[in-house]
């Protein structure tokens, strides 16, 4: 009946397979590599589609199964992994963006030397991601979380060679760290807080139903914060956001897959996986919405002043994280699962055409770049709709999603409504300045000879823009079955004319002054900088956050180490250096007592008995 | 009969203790050395005739120890020519080797 | 019933390295490589013995079914006989035993010792001598943990120490002496307070009473099961006041006693572990001795300090050790913070190690101080786990400095290009270091924490800290090494030949078969542990 649901656990193992092949093959096997990698990641998607198309008819019920990790005592940790509809959903996408990825590196990776190493860790994240998503409770899922960021690491820091990207993977590393020593905490507080010491996600959901009261109101927004601290360390968020935009020294179908598409959303998969925590906690919902809101704003804002091509789309990213966290803060969970699908695609479809478009040119400076849409058809395309899609124009689907959140923002949160607005603003018209600046006006400097990519490489761009075209219609303001096919609860199609509306018209506003700056030059380019150069100065470094961060943690932290190397040499060294002196200084007072006369030495030897038979003898005089 | 052998064994022992540390000359060391040995001589035969439990212990081992007394004689003797070649003096004083 | 039991196999593992340096001490002095594979064959077969005797183990008995014992020497005591008292008698006794706690251990002694022999090719000089004493210090380190008396753990010890000071002083680098005589005074120190401490309590609990019909003997030993089985049952003369027994009871053990005692113990092990500030004494012997050395001395005889601290410690001692939770787990997250904090800024890539086998132990501390069973699970896990993960650290620090002839982070850079494989085993370890899940130090991270959280929140965040440090110390030292430009000199350099592939392979083996699959150890610890633990805990709450 079930019979693929059940299969599930096979999913991820398609791709450890592959992975483990592959590191047995080693580098011999150039062209073993993409083969392996995407039949990996294919067979993944055949049967998670197999999964979800199982599981589309009425009343499929989560399926899950476990085995036994550790054992400590009466308790006993588990491992398993559990079908939701969620979960189904997430395999799709993780593994359809996988597969497209893996078939698009065909091309673009295929003069690198590493070729199959890069495959490798390619399936070794699709396995974690997969892991991740299908774990039946908390702890795997940490299990998995920390394997996708060693994997986004390993990945960031593919050309290892470029100091560079040394550096971006192990702020990446670092960073993310944080939160998850967060969610660490989190886990270990739910751990001895739940009934039965249970982590798995069925006995949270019944625990926390909002009646049962088995875990007071502050615990319970400690554990969601906690939990939460993950999620903004993983998805970017304000103020962790600082690794994403420098990740991006990564190979760019990486950005596409880890950095895009399915990694950084693993945040926003967590908050809708714990979702009834947060649903006890109204403090923790309004924190998540409000980091959300900033979070969307704030990095909207940054990518208006980027000029490397894969910064601006990683701020992008980061917004757009911030606007399914927002989601989420205000209550629709639909809302926010809903984005991260469509923006799974739109975004891979973004961050693709921009790899194709550095494949071309090889530069990422927009400035360089421009005119290349006569050059490279597929691509520019491909790349308007994965914008249009992202700006929130109908009917592509990132207006379904972003309409939604906006829906759920007029009616409990105007402040974040309008947050919203401004965000949307920001985000169709970077995209348009992308555009023109790219694809539009007279050819730039490293435009020169550009030409499409390889249809190993388009093939992908148009499957995704397929998708981001169409996506958004399996839950429009008149047809809700996405949501209720989520939650498994009929849900009212609901909408909101205003907010459609005002969508509407922020995005088109948002392209019309694009095009008015970047593609009429209606409006001067420098206008804003000779106005105010301390705000674009601002903008193109990202409010200082890197800066800050140097000057409060890392500068601080160096200086203890410092002071704490001196204490460790003089102090505590000097301690032992002391001992050390002292011994010898008694040894050569000792020394001066070994006459080499054998008549002292008996002199000494006979008093030392004397007292010690007084002593003896004395004791018994002793109380 | 016990305390007075003891008393003259203590007696012994204390003279031979004096003139181990005390006497310059390392031929009356040596003989000092003996007086001692002699003292826990008397006082092992002593124990095993008066002793609490009176066993024939005591005496074999008194003839243990005047064996072996008689071989660290020997050995002493010995030494101290090899001494008093390669010094030309029999006084103690002067036999700071060991020092370093 | 298995036929291990039937032969002595503790003893065997025991003097299997002795029959090895025995056949060490017969060959001609020129044949290295003779020496060598007999060397490399005296430490395989205590290692298969103990992973047969491992897969043995029968969980339910808790291994007391190997138990070996031998009178070595009886010491009549004269004291007076009381009535129905035949005799009075101190008994030095060889007696071995594995159980949960110890059985990890000796394996991972056999396999680190197994595989540091395999590294041992880069020894250049007097390799008859070395061989000897490292045989020498693989059966003190087995005796360690194999002992169950605690004259014979005390002999074992100095075994140890003994062979450590030549192997530092004269196989090391430049400043060899100095690290041997540092080691040697700051460890004898450590080992004279622990003498003391097992003197005492001997002398107050470590008897017995046989009953043989009528007569009875009266038996003082260092038996370790005795002075257990003393300390626990409430009922024992030792924990009687001298009311309850009629007026006199010159075997009660007072409260003093006990604190001194336990005091005493937490110093000399403290010592070894080690504990923050008595820690500096390590630095050297990373720095000075060779690598096969660091290997077994950062992955097992530090452990030796903690084995001690928990077999001694807390189970002789747990009323104490609960009262002083706070202060243990202070000390830990101490231990944790300060040596992340050092890691960061060492500029020599085996201090970084030292500084992160400090902050490590730290881990082991806060498992003991939570006081149940996950914490302890968790410190013991840790043991082992760190002990494969520092000798794997070690082993690839040999290679690296015997083709480099660096381990200076500023002169190292880009080895990924010319040495892959060697590269990518630093990265999985350093990983394995810095806990990440599917490898083995998280694990034990993760059970530490999980139990000391029970009693201490904050100082548990307060360690969860440490894990975020660990992070940036590891990777920036272990990216400094292999990412990056490769540098020209060591562009022809040579990667991992097999000799050295294969013990880095079985320890990354073995440190990816615990973190997958932890069950497999944590099954062995977990009768032990929860056995002996709810039995003190049950015993001492009744009493």
């Amino acid at each position: 009946m079930d019979m693929y649901t059940q299969a599930a656990w096979l999913v991820p193992l398609f791709p450890l397979a592959a992975f483990l092949l592959l590191t047995a093959l080693g580098r011999g096997f150039r062209k073993a590599g993409a083969l392996i990698g995407s039949a990996g990641a294919l067979a993944a998607f055949v049967l998670s589609l197999l999964i979800v198309v199982e599981r589309l008819g009425e009343g499929a019920v989560d399926y899950n199964n476990a085995i036994d990790w550790i054992a400590i005592g009466d308790y006993t940790l588990r491992i398993g992994f559990e079908v939701t509809n969620l979960t189904a959903m997430m395999l799709v996408v993780v593994t359809l963006v996988s597969f497209l990825v893996n078939l698009y590196s065909a091309g673009y990776m295929k003069n690198d030397e590493r070729i199959t190493v890069f495959y490798g860790y390619v399936s070794l994240f699709t396995f974690s991601m997969l892991g991740l998503v299908l774990s039946d409770n908390l702890l795997s899922l940490y299990i998995f979380w920390e394997l996708v960021g060693v994997c986004s690491f390993l990945l960031v820091g593919f050309w290892y060679t470029k100091p560079k990207a040394r550096a971006a993977a192990k702020k990446a590393f670092i960073v993310t760290r944080i939160g998850d020593a967060g969610l660490l905490l989190g886990i270990l507080l739910l751990f001895w807080y739940m009934p039965d010491h249970a982590l798995d996600f069925t006995t949270i959901q019944s625990v926390f139903d909002g009646q049962s009261g088995a875990i007071t109101t502050g615990i319970t927004t400690l554990i969601a914060l906690l939990i939460f601290l993950g999620a903004i360390g993983k998805s970017g968020q304000f103020p962790l956001h600082v690794w994403l935009p420098d990740a991006m020294e990564g190979p760019t179908p990486i950005s596409a897959l880890i950095h895009a598409a399915t990694m950084v959303a693993a945040g926003v998969f967590l908050i809708a996986r714990t979702y009834d925590i947060f649903q006890d906690s109204a403090a923790a919902m309004e924190t998540v919405a409000y980091v959300g809101g900033f979070t969307a704003i704030f990095a909207a804002t940054v990518a208006l002043a980027q000029n490397d091509i894969k910064r601006i789309l990683a701020y992008s990213t980061v917004s757009q994280l911030g606007y399914m966290m927002m989601a989420l803060g205000l209550g629709s969970l639909t809302g926010g699962v809903f984005h991260l699908f469509t923006h799974a695609f739109f975004k891979a479809l973004l961050f693709l055409g921009a790899g194709s478009v550095i494949h071309a040119v090889h530069t990422q400076n927009i400035h360089e770049m421009g005119g290349l849409a006569s050059k490279m058809r597929v691509t520019a395309w491909t790349f308007a709709v994965g914008a249009l899609a992202l700006s929130g124009i109908p009917p592509f689907s990132g207006f379904w999603s972003k309409d939604m959140i906006l829906t759920a923002a007029i009616e409990t949160n105007p402040l974040l409504f309008v947050v919203g607005l401004a965000a949307a603003f920001c985000t169709a018209l970077y995209m348009a300045r992308l555009f023109f600046l790219v694809f539009m006006g007279k050819p730039g400097s490293a435009s020169a000879d550009a030409h499409e990519a390889p249809a190993v490489m388009t093939a992908p761009l148009v499957v995704l823009a397929v998708l981001a075209a169409a996506a958004g219609f399996v839950e429009t303001p008149w047809n809700g079955w996405f949501g209720s096919w989520l939650s498994g609860e009929a849900e009212a199609a609901h909408g909101s004319g205003v907010a459609i509306v005002a969508s509407i018209a922020v995005g088109l506003l948002g392209l019309y002054v694009g095009w008015l700056i970047y593609g009429k030059g209606g409006v001067s380019r420098k206008a804003a900088a000779e106005r105010a150069p301390w705000l674009v100065k601002l903008l193109e470094n990202g409010y200082y956050a890197d800066e800050l961060y140097a000057a409060v943690i890392v500068k601080p932290i160096r200086t203890i180490g410092s002071v704490l190397m001196v204490v460790d040499e003089y102090i505590i060294g000097g301690l032992v250096r002391l001992a050390g002196i002292a011994t010898a200084y008694a040894g050569r007072t000792a020394a001066r007592l070994q006459n080499g006369q054998v008549q002292t030495y008996g002199l000494a030897a006979a008093i030392g008995f004397v007292v010690l038979v007084a002593a003896i003898v004395g004791r018994r005089f002793w109380p | 009969m016990l305390p007075s052998y003891l008393t003259m064994a203590a007696i012994l022992f204390c003279i031979g203790l004096y003139g181990a540390l005390a006497k310059r000359n390392a031929v009356i060391v040596l003989l000092s050395l003996e007086l001692m040995l002699n003292a826990v001589n008397l006082n092992l035969i002593a124990f095993s005739k008066y002793g609490v439990v009176p066993s024939l212990t005591g005496q074999i081992f008194s003839l243990f120890t005047i064996t072996v007394a008689a071989a660290e004689a020997a050995i002493g003797v010995a030494i101290l020519i090899a001494l008093f070649r390669m010094r030309g003096t029999v006084n103690v004083d002067e036999f700071d080797k060991m020092r370093r | 019933m298995s036929i291990l039991q039937d032969i002595p196999i503790l003893s065997l593992i025991l003097l299997a390295p002795l029959a090895g340096l025995l056949v060490v001490l017969l060959l001609p002095k020129q044949r290295s490589g003779w020496m060598k594979t007999a060397a490399i064959v005296a430490t395989i077969v205590p290692f298969l013995l103990s992973l047969w005797l491992y897969a043995d183990f029968d969980k339910q008995q808790g291994g007391a079914a190997y138990d070996e014992q031998l009178s070595w020497a009886e010491i009549p005591l004269n004291k007076e006989l009381q009535n129905g008292v035949s005799e009075f008698v101190f008994k030095f006794q060889y007696a071995l035993g594995v159980d949960g706690l110890s059985m990890p251990l000796v394996l991972l002694t056999a396999l680190v010792t197994a595989m540091a022999a395999l590294a041992a090719v880069h020894v250049k000089k007097r390799w008859k001598s070395f061989f000897v004493w490292f045989l020498l210090l693989e059966t003190g380190m087995l005796g360690v943990f194999l002992a169950r008396d605690v004259f014979l753990f005390f002999v074992f010890f100095e075994i140890t120490l003994v062979a450590m000071y030549f192997l530092i002083g004269i196989w090391g680098y430049f400043h060899r002496e100095r690290a041997a005589n540092q080691f040697l005074l700051y460890n004898g120190i450590g080992s004279a307070i622990m003498l003391l401490a097992f003197v005492l309590l001997v002398n107050t609990a470590g008897f017995r009473i046989d009953q043989a019909g009528e007569q009875a003997s009266f038996v003082y030993s260092g038996s370790y099961a005795d002075i257990l089985r003393n300390l626990a049952d409430p009922n024992a003369w030792v924990n009687l006041s001298p009311d309850q027994l009629g007026g006199v009871n010159p075997f009660q053990m007072t409260d003093a006693m006990q604190w001194t005692l336990f005091i005493m113990l937490l110093v000399a092990f403290g010592i070894k572990l080690p504990v923050f500030p008595f820690h500096t004494w390590m630095l050297k012997v990373h720095t000075e001795a060779p690598p096969s050395v660091v290997m077994i001395h950062s992955g097992v005889l530090l452990k030796m300090g903690a084995y001690g601290l928990l077999r001694f410690g807390v189970l002789l001692f747990p009323e104490q050790v609960r009262e002083w939770a706070a202060v243990l787990a202070a000390l830990g997250v101490v231990n944790i913070l300060y040596g992340a904090l050092l890691a960061f800024r060492q500029q020599e890539f085996k201090l970084v190690l030292a500084y992160s086998s400090i902050s490590h132990m730290g881990i082991v501390l806060l498992g003991l101080a939570a006081f149940n069973e996950i914490g302890l699970q968790g410190a013991l896990f840790q043991l082992v786990s760190h002990g494969l993960i520092s000798a794997l650290l070690f082993l690839i620090v040999g290679s690296l400095f015997e083709r480099t002839g660096t381990t200076e982070l500023a002169k190292l850079g880009g080895l990924a290009r010319s040495m892959p494989f060697m590269s990518g085993v630093l990265l999985t370890a350093g990983l394995a270091s810095l806990g990440l899940p599917g490898l083995s130090g998280f694990v034990a991270e993760f059970l530490a924490f999980l139990g000391l959280f029970e009693s201490m929140r904050w100082l548990t965040a307060l360690g969860v800290v440490g894990i975020v440090l660990t992070a940036a110390y590891v990777l920036r030292a272990v990216l400094k090494i292999t990412f990056g430009a490769q540098r020209e000199k060591y562009g022809a350099l040579r990667d991992a030949r097999l000799v050295e592939a294969v013990p880095m392979i079985v320890l990354l083996a073995f440190i990816l078969l615990l973190g997958c699959y932890p069950s497999v150890l944590t099954d062995t610890m977990q009768t032990s542990i929860g056995g002996l633990f709810e039995q003190l805990l049950a015993t001492r709450a009744g009493g």
